[in-house]
This record gives C-alpha cells, structure tokens and sequence, in this order.
C-alpha cells in the first residue's frame, strides 16, 4: 500500500479496498482509498461475509440432545424449558476441564451492582472451568461509553463482552483491528473439541464474522422482536379493564386509567412498541434499518409507518398518559411498573421472568401479562426480525494460543445445554449457597439474586432457550408470546448479517433517536423529522443506499 | 500597585473626615510595609548563582517536585494530544494510542472547518454562553451574600451549624442532585402531587425546555453557593476588627460598616474569582447537563462540554471533538486574559501581573 494523499473528499474517512483486503470478503467499491500505511491492518474492512466465503469459516453445526424441551421452538422462538431436574438427574457435557489453569481478565457489561470478585459462584466456575477469571463488571447502561475509550487505549482485556447494540460508530473498526481471529480454532470440524459449541445454531455464528474472520463467540438468541408490551395483569383484572386491540382503543383506555391524583399513570415511554405495531424496520442495528423493496433499498427512517409511529406516541405523551419521570428519562421504567405507578411498560423479554420473581417475593399475587402486538389497523402486526444473535465476546489479538484455547474452554463450560451440571452452575450457582431446592424446584436465595447474575451467562451459550423452572407458568407464557409473535416476524434485507459501515459514514443516523425522542416530547415536529431524513439523503444516506444495495447485489441475504 | 491605591483613596473620599484618617493610615502602613519586603528578600538574588539558589531553596524545590510531577503528567503531556485535532485520528490504527498518533494522517484544518460548519456546534456554543451570563447574574453574587450573612452571625455556635448545613448539598453527586430535583419538582414529585390532590395538572418543571436554563442555575445555587462562601469568610476573617471599631465609634451604622469596610476588603477577591469564572465561561457544568440532557432536548441543554463528550467519546470522533475542545480552550484563553487586563484596568490585583 502507498500512502495517499490527505487531500480528498471533504469529512473523509479511511477505509481498505477489497482488493487488498486478505480474506475473500465482499466489499462494495466507491469507496475513495484514503488509508494510511503501517500497523497491521489485515482484515479491517467494510462489508459483510455471506454465502460460500461464511460456509469456509463456519463451524460444523452438531445437534446436542440432553434434555427434550417442554415447548419445542417453533416460528424463530426459544425452546422452552419448565420442568426442575432433581441434582442427581444432570448430565454432564464437559467430562474434564479443558482449562490450563491459566489467568484471563474479561471485562462485561453488568447491570445492576456488580458482586464481590472472589464470590463463591465466580470462585465455582472457575475451579469447574480450570481458568482464574477476573471480572472487569462496567455499567451495562453506559457501557458503549467505555468501551470506546477501552478500544482505543493500548491495554485492552484478554476478552471483551460486546452487546450488539454498542457496534456504533468505528466500534466495528475497532474490533476487526484488535480481536483474534478464532477460525483457527473454531472453524468446520475443529470446533468439535468444544461440543457444546458445535450446537451453537449456526445463524448465530454467522453473525460471527467480524472483517471476514470468525471473532466472536456468539450468544445465540430469538429472532423474535425482543421487546414486549407488559401489562399489570393484576390490575387489570381488579379494575376491570379490557385489553386494547387497536392503537386508538389504547389511548382511549390510557385516558381512563390515567389518574395523576393517585399517581398512576397508563403506561411508560412506549416508543419502542409503537415501532413494532407500525410495522417500522427493526431499530436495533443501522444494518436492520434497510430493506429491498421493490428494487429499491428503504431505510426505515424513510417510511410512512416510522412518522406515524412516532405521531401516535406523541399523542400519549400529549395525553399525559405517560408517567411524567419517563418523559424527562430519570429512574428506571421497570420499577414504577412494579411499584404500580405505571400499568403498561415495554421492555425485553426477560423482565418477564426477573420482575415476577423479584415482585413475588413481596407481593404473592403479583401478576404481569404482555399484550399481544397489534396493527396499526388492529389486524394481525408485520414484525420485523432482530438479530439471531446480538451479545459477542471477543478475545485480544495479543493472547496467548493457551489464552485463547483457556477463553473457549469457558465459553464451551457456559455453553451447556438444560439439564446438564454445567447449566446449572452457569445459571443457578452453588447449591446451598446460591440457590436451595425447594419442592424440588431450584430457588435463588438473595446471594445468588445479586452474585449469580450475568458475567459467565455473555461468554457463551446453548441455542437460544427460556428456562425458569422455578415459575413454569412464565416460561410457558414468554416462549407462546414468541411463538405466536413469532407467526408475524418477517425478515428483513440483511438479517443475519454482520456489517461494517464505512466509517465516513457510521454516525450519519446517530442523532435520529434523539429526535425520536424530542418528537414524541412534544420538543419537536414532524417535520423536523422530514427535514432531519432530507438531510441524512443529502449528507450520505443516498450513497449509504447505493453502498448496501450494491452489497446485497454482490453477497445475497442470510436467509 | 499603583492601581490599587486609585479605587481605595476614591472610597476613603466618601467617608467622613476623621474616620478616613484612621483608616485610610493603616491601609497605607501596610502598603508600603510591601515593596520593602519585596527588595530585602528578593533583591541579593541577582548575584547569586543558579547553583546556589538552587541548593539554598532545595528543600523547597523537593516540596514542590510530587505536585510538578503531577501537574507534568496530567496536565501538559496530555496538552500533546491535541495534534489529532489536526489529524484523521484513528485510535485502531496501533495497539499504541501513541503511535497510532505518529501514523493517523494529517489533513491540516479539516477537522475545524467541519465544527465551525456544524450548526450544532454554534447552538451549543449559544446555550454555553446563555447559560454562563445567567449563572453569572444569578449564582454568582449568592456567595457573597451568603457570606455577609453568616459574617454578621456573632454566636459561634449557630454559625457552625449555619455554615455546615450550606456546606453539605457540594458534596451531594449529581446524580443526587437531579434526583432530588426530579422527586420534589418533576411531573410525578412533591409538588406536581400536591396541586393535584386541589385540581390543578399538569406541573412539570423538569422536562420544560423553556425554563431549564433556570432550573440548572437553581439546582447549581442549592448545590455549590454554600461552598463558594468559604473564600469569601476567609477574606472577611482578615479584615481587622479595629475598622469596624473606629467605624462604629465614628458613628457608622450597620450598613455603613458593610459598605465602607467591608465591601472594600472583599473586592479583590471578588475580582479575582470573576476574573477566573470569565476565563472559564465556556464551562458551565457537564454532568448536570448530561443527566437531564434527555429531559429537555439538545435544543435546551447541548453545551460545548456535552457537545464535546457525544462527538469524541460517543461517536469516537477524536479529531472533530479535539478541535471542538481546542476552539474551547483558545477561546477561553482569550476570555481570561480580556478579563484579567480589565480587571487591571478597575484597579484590581485580578489574577497575574506582569
């Protein structure tokens, strides 16, 4: 490479030309060379990797059948598990330790209050793994703020946990540039040293490649929109109401149930459901955001459904319907639901396990439900799929092979099926300590509420699943709200896929959702918006649009 | 020094006649007491060489050395940095930041003409200096009065109680703050529950946009005002107690007191402090406004800190959010030194002199 001049197009960006890219990775063109040389590059690219060139990287997919699931997966949904299995019953899926015994620092985001770094949880799993972990817990809320600085600094982790929602802006530069390649390892049969991580579904690894390598370890997920509309059931029940079936008959109920005076409010920020009832294009990653329509690339800030979604939550705002901390972003929305203060809430679907068990502790007749997502028309919704995995962990290029081959030891222990004693631990920690069997049924006491809570759970696991045998009615109800969502959840252009932006371009979209945010306040118009989108075109979004129609042309979809 | 006898005959003019006396000779018996001191200490200096001086003041010099060091490390090699500002930096360039630096191409004044073509950039400057003039009206002189206050406070004991209690909301963290704020003045607190237990909706004064550059001068007055007494106690504790006997004795009422002898001794002081709060105009808070950023919009809340952070640490753009920072600091450069020369320029000491 020769280093070119810095005189080019003005708010210039570097990027690399696929032609002196390594790896056989498709990358569109018009891209202006702007790099300069030295360091190690290799592999810090733009695009995606699809098709023949993913299938050369993939690893081998081998079922694992431990335990059968209660409910089967069906229409992108977990499989669902609600039956306890007795201590004695677990099998085991990792017959010796693969771990050296070596030393690694990871570092995760974590929400809620990290725990003590010599717990006996994290002490239990690293004896069991055979690898000394150390925590490096940061605030899960704002850890896209870290992580950057992190990235940029010369000293990084052994091993970084990376949700999918922080690959903003030259996150995804920053990866390709400083994590390891794992396909030495992991790629086709080589990955059956680690059989839990074979049974990893292979979308999930596809989402895997990073700048044309295998680096990361995927945590798989459902596809199936993530965030659900809750809903008191038990309020509901007690006052009467009937659960809206359109967006008008939803305003209209928040009216009624709206009383400042005893402090209760009809819902919390429901932004994110308004997306989904107006079918706009998945918001979780800018990639998700096109879609191939009629031969045209759309970007869902572009559409109809979006400014209609958003006019339709402004109303609620305008309303007063919406708890009014919500509308100045203090506290947090799922403790004024669980307080009371709001009835209707939208958040993952997990909550509906963690706010029940938290909530039942105090309250035994505590109950929330989930709406059914419905149209804009009050018909059957069009939901638009997530990605089947969105949690990596990554390892840095500096480690060791040991180092490396100690990290897969862990994410493969993590990896555990139901029903296995690896699982167990993973999920429910020390028996004794950080749960006790009651009826059978495996009860976290508070140690394990505030200890056994994420950090192993990101760093690898089995097909997505939903298993909580100690509330077997929840399992049941959030793997049926998956399913039945799940009969509505199309794809979209590039699900599946894992994309670099180039980076003249990645934080073009940045602002939309704080003006999402200032439109359904009431700081800001409609047509802010549209004049905000008439910019983006201006400003790049049209050649972002060529830039992906020209990648979907060139390396086809997922699915 | 010259200056400063100006403005200090000017007031003794004002008093009547035998009080000016009194005071204006022990004002003067200590000005001159100065300029001789200056020579007997620092005079014979010239002729000693750098050697000695240096083993002379070496205890001295040792004393100073952590705090240099520190100065050193934190404060001028990270002055360094500043290069990417005129870079297209790329942090991923090297495993080193350094030397990323060293290979992160130069493209001259880009960076600054993107900030300066950004309107958000001029909208946050906009709110910065709005934010800064209100803060300056309306916290700055509540110090002052507060440590008038708590001065004419005579019993011990109900002074300490007075000033611990102002003192306490500075070491609340912000986050405290807002809270605070939120659960008393928010659509959901105190107050907004109260008026609508008696019929009236609708009270939210944390998600208002309009008054929100008065609700953050408000919350900065609870938190910090307390504090910002203490220079100001410190300069009244100096004031002799002769001034305000021979004043009293001359008749001088309360308010007199206060504005005759008083009111001179902290005026350098409060020039000083001004003259500091002008160089810093372009810092008005960070995360204040960073918590309730999202309360009220960027329209109401973006300033040059937040601008800054979202830029360089959000969207990891380092050379436009250095040159964004850069322009701060130029800017701010020549604020302090505008200010120090009228500072001069009334008479006061400000904060450096020639």
């Amino acid at each position: 490479m020769t280093p070119n001049s810095a005189a080019s197009a003005a708010p210039s960006r570097r990027s690399f030309l696929a032609s002196t890219a390594v790896a056989a990775a498709v990358v569109a063109g018009g891209v202006p060379l702007l790099s300069a040389c030295g360091g190690s590059q290799e592999g810090r690219k733009d695009g995606t990797t699809s098709g023949k060139d993913a299938a050369k990287i993939l690893p081998t997919f081998v079922a694992s059948n431990v335990v059968a699931p209660d409910i089967p997966a069906k229409n992108g949904s977990a499989a669902g598990f609600s039956t306890a299995i007795a201590t004695a019953d677990l099998k085991t899926s990792v017959p010796e330790k693969l771990g050296s015994g070596g030393k690694l620092k990871i570092m995760a985001p974590f929400w809620g209050t990290p725990p003590k770094g010599d717990n006996p949880y994290y002490k239990a799993m690293n004896e069991a793994i055979g690898v000394e972990v150390t925590w490096q817990n940061q605030d899960g809320n704002t850890y896209d703020e870290k992580l950057g600085a992190v990235l940029a600094s010369s000293e990084i982790p052994d091993a970084v946990v990376v949700p999918g929602w922080n690959l903003m802006g030259k996150i995804p530069s920053a990866i390709n540039a400083k994590f390891a390649d794992l396909g030495p390892y992991l790629s086709g049969d080589k990955v059956k040293d680690y059989p839990n991580l074979a049974a990893v579904p292979t979308d999930a690894w596809q989402r895997a490649i990073f700048g044309g390598q295998l680096r990361a370890i995927p945590m798989p997920g459902s596809y199936v929109p993530n965030i659900v509309p809750f809903y008191r059931k038990d309020i509901f029940e007690a006052k009467g109401y009937e659960l809206p079936g359109t967006p008008e008959e939803f305003l209209s109920w928040a009216k009624e149930a709206t009383s400042a005076k005893a402090k209760v409010w009809a819902c919390d920020d429901m932004k994110w459901t308004a997306f989904n009832i107006f079918s706009v294009l998945n918001g979780g990653e800018k990639a998700l955001w096109w879609n191939l329509v009629d031969g045209k690339m759309i970007n869902r800030i572009e559409t109809e459904e979006y400014l209609e979604a958003l006019e339709w939550t402004r109303k609620l705002y305008a309303a007063d319907v919406v708890h009014p901390d919500a509308k100045a972003v203090q506290g947090d929305a799922a403790n004024r639901f669980g307080s009371g203060q709001s009835l209707v809430f939208n958040g993952d679907i997990g909550y509906w396990y963690g706010k029940t068990s938290e909530q039942r502790t105090q309250k035994s007749d505590f109950e929330m439900g989930a709406f059914d997502i419905f149209g804009a028309d009050g018909g059957d919704p069009t939901l638009w799929a997530t990605q089947p995995s969105n949690i990596f962990t990554f390892v840095s290029k500096k480690a060791t092979k040991q180092q490396i081959k100690d990290f897969l030891a862990i994410a493969n222990y993590c990896a555990a099926p139901y029903g296995t004693k690896e699982r167990m631990l993973t999920q429910y920690g020390v028996e004794g300590t950080d749960f006790e069997r009651k009826d059978g049924l495996p009860i976290k006491t508070t140690q394990g509420v505030n200890e056994v809570n994420g950090a192993f759970d990101y760093t690898g696991d089995p097909a997505a699943f939903v298993a909580y045998p100690d509330l077997p009615e929840i399992t049941k109800l959030m793997v049926e709200w998956q399913q039945r969502m799940g009969a509505f959840t199309k794809k979209s252009s590039f699900y599946g896929l894992t994309i670099t932006e180039p980076t003249r371009w990645t934080n073009l979209a940045n602002d939309f959702e704080q003006l999402e945010d200032d439109v359904v306040r009431g700081r800001k118009k409609i047509s802010d918006v549209q004049q905000a989108v008439s910019d983006w075109k201006s400003q790049g979004g049209d050649d972002l649009r060529d830039w992906y129609k020209k990648l979907l042309d060139d390396t086809g979809s997922a699915s | 020094m010259s200056h400063s006898t100006v403005p200090r005959s000017r007031a003794e003019a004002d008093k009547p006649g035998e009080n000016a006396e009194g005071a204006g000779g022990d004002a003067g018996a200590r000005k001159k007491s100065r300029p001789e001191r200056r020579k007997a200490g620092f005079a014979p200096t010239g002729k000693v060489s750098l050697r000695q001086r240096f083993r002379r003041d070496r205890t001295l010099i040792l004393m100073t050395l952590p705090a240099f060091l520190l100065i050193l490390l934190f404060n001028y090699i990270p002055i360094l940095g500043n290069v990417v500002a005129f870079q297209d930096y790329d942090p991923y360039l090297s495993d080193n930041g350094f030397v990323a630096m060293l290979e992160s191409p130069w493209i001259g004044l880009e960076q600054f003409e993107r900030v300066l073509a950004d309107s958000a950039f001029w909208h946050a400057v906009q709110n910065t200096f709005v934010l800064f003039f209100l803060q300056l009206v309306l916290y700055f002189p509540v110090p002052i009065l507060l440590a008038l206050l708590i001065n004419s406070v005579l019993r011990p004991r109900v002074r300490a109680i007075a000033q611990a209690i102002m003192y306490l909301p500075h070491f609340f963290s912000w986050v405290l703050v807002v809270t605070v704020f939120q659960q008393i003045f928010g659509g959901a607190g105190i107050i907004a529950q109260t008026l609508a237990d008696h019929g009236h909706q609708g009270f939210d004064l944390m998600t208002d946009p309009e008054l929100f550059r008065y609700l953050v001068t408000v919350e900065t007055i609870w938190k910090d005002a307390g504090w910002g007494i203490i220079v100001f106690l410190a300069a009244l504790s100096s004031v002799s107690n002769d001034l305000y006997e021979a004043a009293a004795m001359d008749g001088a009422g309360r308010w007199r007191r206060m504005w005759h002898v008083t009111l001179p001794a902290l005026r350098p002081v409060i020039a000083l402090l001004l003259v500091l709060r002008v160089g810093d105009a372009l810092t008005v808070g960070f995360e204040q406004l960073l918590l309730q950023r999202d309360a009220v919009g960027l329209d109401a809340a973006e300033v040059l800190d937040t601008y800054v952070w979202w830029n360089g640490i959000r969207n990891q753009d380092f050379s436009y959010a250095a040159a964004a920072g850069l322009i701060k600091g130029v800017v701010g450069l020549g604020l302090v030194l505008t200010a120090n020369k009228v500072a001069h320029l009334m008479g006061e000491q400000g904060v450096y002199k020639k």
